[in-house]
């Protein structure tokens, strides 16, 4: 049995009216690997990272499947070891970083506590071991900016104190869920080079959502599609890049503009394929209706 | 590349916030008036003295030097009545205000944080006790356990808790919901005290703002009480029983009557400032 990372198991995760936002997704992460989660707005992107992390949104279920980290069955384990197995295996890096740090607290124990709780340091280490991340992340003056609130940085700032704090355990898991995207396109590329950096020096393995075709082609090793919540496709990147088996993940990246060819035409997904998979879609939830009343 | 600023940030408006420090100046006046009172009465409250009743205040002639603001229809001074009743309303409103807010804060945190059935048996109880007139309920309630300051208090804080649940499972609901919420969780904090280290922070400025506010509504309703007669023995000087007897001479000793009565509006309007003032002040994301 190869070790893996991450190991999620035919996920189906409902509405309390049995509406699926994730129909039998199964993925998996090695050791310092990159998987990028791509798909539209709505795909179900973002919930499969909640679903490992325990924080999907109030009366949204797992119904099937099983989630594994480093190979322990989360779902069998009882809520407070889940908690601590989540806490010590994995961190995030949010999307909004104005909204992922508390208004009301300094930075400085946002960082230190998550520490001292999972790793049972003293104030002393748990603060040295912030500072190190923070100045790994090109943050000068680390000192001042643990005293500092959020509101007293920028937007750029705080995704980088965010991803030190992400790093700061060494977990073995990262979720990134579409980190760049609430940031300045000048900011964006420094985040992603740094997240790309870090991952590399540590060795930790990354579940990186997108709906940016150019970032999966720069940062992942291994690509998922979604679709209504729905596996598309699950290939390694580059093989995603030369011929794309699902006519999906094709007019995914034919719709994404080149920088380094602007001439180049980028073409919308077609409206016919989007509409077929939805046909597909609906028969598929007729029959699990049937089925499952 | 960008650093934090640690320069202090311009408060809006020049220097000396008006909002703030106005009601501010009144509410230490009271504060004051009210700890001293043995000393800076100029009188007994409660000495009547019928060859004085009812002489105006000193800018009117007819005056007696030494009774201020004039004296009532017993002859008792109406400046030494009103600084003995800043201490009763002074302390009534920030007993009675402090209490309904912890009981009413912790049940709207409860209920906005854990949803569920705490969420909706006390939304339920919040509705059932809003139904009820909020007056004629505290004077059922002074009826039933009697006459006093413990009973007004208790009749306070077992009426207006629903504003505090209201208002502050309101705001929990709305933070318990932001990003902060789940990095906290997911960095291994347990749920209780995600809510004490992370939540209660953000909600303290509502909290404070509506405490302010509840202290002034106390004024009133400790007035209303005296005023029918239901507060403490009426003897004793509150500016709701100095209101109600001012009443029966509003045309010939209209001071007796209109002095308490401004008194008690400063009070409860600069609450309401103040509240709205400090909330500004405690949030560093509204300043």
């Amino acid at each position: 049995m190869t070790r893996t990372v991450l190991d999620i198991m035919n996920l189906t995760v409902n509405l309390p009216n049995r509406t699926r936002i994730l129909r039998d997704v199964s993925l998996s992460l090695e050791p310092g690997e990159v998987r990028a989660l791509v798909g539209e707005s709505g795909a179900g992107k973002s919930m499969i990272g909640k679903a490992v992390l325990g924080i999907l949104p109030p009366k949204v279920r797992i119904s099937e499947g099983e989630i594994l980290l480093d190979n322990e069955h989360l779902g069998a384990m009882t809520p407070v070891t889940r908690r601590n197995t989540v806490a010590r295996m994995s961190a995030l890096i949010p999307q909004d970083p104005l909204t992922a740090l508390n208004p009301l607290r300094k930075i400085g124990p946002q960082i230190v506590d998550p520490l001292r709780r999972i790793h049972g340091w003293s104030a002393d280490k748990a603060r040295a071991r912030a500072l190190e991340l923070l100045d790994r992340v090109h943050i000068r003056a680390p000192e001042r900016v643990m005293a500092s609130y959020p509101h007293e940085l920028s937007g750029g700032m705080r995704q980088r104190i965010l991803i030190a704090a992400a790093f700061a355990p060494s977990p073995r898991l990262i979720v990134a869920d579409e980190p760049t995207t609430a940031l300045d396109v000048t900011v964006q590329k420094e985040i992603l080079k740094l997240i790309r950096e870090l991952q590399r020096e540590t060795g930790t393995a990354v579940l990186f959502v997108t709906h940016d075709m150019g970032v999966v082609a720069k940062i992942s090793q291994k690509v998922t599609v979604l679709f209504a919540g729905k596996v598309m496709e699950d290939a390694p990147t580059e093989q995603v890049f030369s011929g794309a088996a699902h006519p999906y993940t094709r007019a995914l990246i034919n719709a994404t503009p080149s920088s380094a060819d602007p001439s180049r035409s980028f073409t919308p997904v077609p409206a016919q394929l989007v509409a077929d998979l939805h046909r597909e879609i609906a028969q598929d939830d007729h029959l699990y209706m049937t089925v499952t009343s | 590349m960008a650093e934090a600023s640690t320069a202090p940030r311009a408060r809006h408006g020049s220097g000396l916030n008006l909002r703030l420090w106005l009601p501010l100046s009144w509410v230490t006046l009271l504060v004051v008036v009210a700890v001293f009172a043995r000393w800076i009465a100029p009188h007994d409250p409660l000495a009547q003295d019928l060859l004085l009743e009812r002489l105006p205040p000193f800018f009117m002639s007819g005056s007696e030097p030494g009774y201020w603001l004039g004296t009532d229809s017993l002859g008792r001074d109406v400046l030494s009545r009103m600084i003995y009743g800043a201490q009763i309303a002074l302390f009534v409103s920030v007993i009675a205000a402090s209490a309904t807010c912890v009981f009413g804060s912790v049940l709207g945190m409860l209920a906005g944080y854990y949803g569920g059935w705490a969420e909706r048996i006390i939304s339920r109880l919040v509705d059932i006790w809003m139904a009820f007139p909020p007056v004629l309920f505290a004077v059922l309630l002074v009826a039933v356990m009697g006459t006093g300051l413990t009973s007004v208090i208790a009749a306070i804080a077992l009426i207006d808790w629903t504003r505090f649940a209201r208002v502050v499972r309101a705001e929990t609901l709305v933070q318990t919901r932001m990003d902060y919420v789940d990095s906290a969780r997911i960095g291994g904090a347990r749920r209780a005290s995600t809510l004490w280290t992370e939540i209660l922070p953000n909600v303290l400025p509502t909290i404070i703002a509506l405490l302010m506010l509840e202290m002034g509504i106390a004024i009133i309703v400790e007035a209303i009480l005296s005023f029918v007669n239901l507060s403490i023995s009426t003897d004793d000087p509150t500016w709701g029983s100095m209101i109600a007897e001012g009443r029966n001479a509003i045309h010939f000793a209209w001071w007796v009557l209109l002095f308490p009565l401004i008194a008690l509006f400063f009070s409860v309007l600069s609450f309401s400032v103040l509240g709205e003032g400090l909330r500004q002040r405690f949030d560093p994301v509204l300043q």
